[in-house]
């Protein structure tokens, strides 16, 4: 499992999405300045039961381990998965029951 | 079966099977329109990812962040809409490309939206929504940084 945690609870039939992913969402200039690799999460897509229900193309001008909040229609016992993608192709999934 | 009846079905089957695809395939705006994510300035921004179309002001986007924000590096802000969105698109002033980032919205969709982001200095933060009509709803707030974050 990825670096990545999720939390999805629901009540009156919406759920609830915490995600927090590690990234150090630096882009180019920021990377430049404290001399690392410009690395940061590119697009956030997440998934219900296979549907599509949160998608967002995300930018270095986020802040450092962002933290996404949403919510969608969903019951317990859906299975959540969250991919992200960096700015080099690199993915990473992760998964959470709906409690 | 005849051939006008066999066409029908094949086209049928065949958009079955790209149906699925299409939803796993997500839109990726870096890729679609890549000028807006190199644009330094709002306007520009905007015209690349939405086109030219006029902005509508409008009260019906809640969009919720602090007037004053202590530390640039993580700046909690909240969008709320009830409107029929397709997408929705944050842009600011402070860092050294407006976009920040951009939300797909699936149909039938709750939107309540909480991220952070990252402003070099006091800025004018811009949401920018397309309805699934094809109106452009456009809502902003300035945001006064005492400390820059995004390395600034």
């Amino acid at each position: 499992m990825a670096n990545m945690k999720i939390k999805a609870k629901e009540k009156d039939g919406i759920v609830g999405v915490k995600a927090m992913f590690t990234s150090v969402m630096a882009d180019k200039e920021e990377a430049e300045k404290k001399k690392i690799v410009s690395e940061y999460i590119a697009q956030i897509i997440a998934k219900n039961n296979g549907v599509v229900v949160f998608e967002v193309t995300a930018s270095g001008f986020m802040s450092e381990n962002p933290l996404f909040k949403f919510s969608y229609k969903g019951k317990v016992g859906d299975t959540l998965e969250i991919t992200t993608t960096d700015n080099s192709g690199k993915t990473e999934t992760g998964t959470e029951k709906v409690s | 079966m005849d051939r006008r009846k066999f066409i029908g079905v094949s086209v049928a089957a065949v958009a079955a099977l790209i149906a699925p695809v299409t939803d796993l395939k997500a839109v990726d705006f870096r890729a679609t329109t890549p000028k807006a994510f190199a644009a330094e300035h709002v306007p520009e921004a905007i015209k690349e990812m939405f086109g030219t179309g006029g902005l509508k002001q409008t009260d019906k986007i809640k969009f919720t962040a602090p007037k004053l924000a202590e530390n640039g590096g993580s700046i909690p802000v909240t969008i709320e809409s009830d409107l029929d969105l397709e997408s929705i698109a944050i842009f600011q002033d402070a860092n050294p490309r407006s976009t920040t980032a951009v939300f797909t919205v699936p149909s039938g969709a709750i939107i309540n939206y909480e991220f952070r982001i990252k402003l070099r200095k006091t800025a004018v933060v811009t949401i920018v929504a397309k309805g699934r009509d094809g109106v452009l709803y456009t809502t902003s707030k300035e945001i006064d940084v005492s400390i820059g974050g995004c390395g600034g």
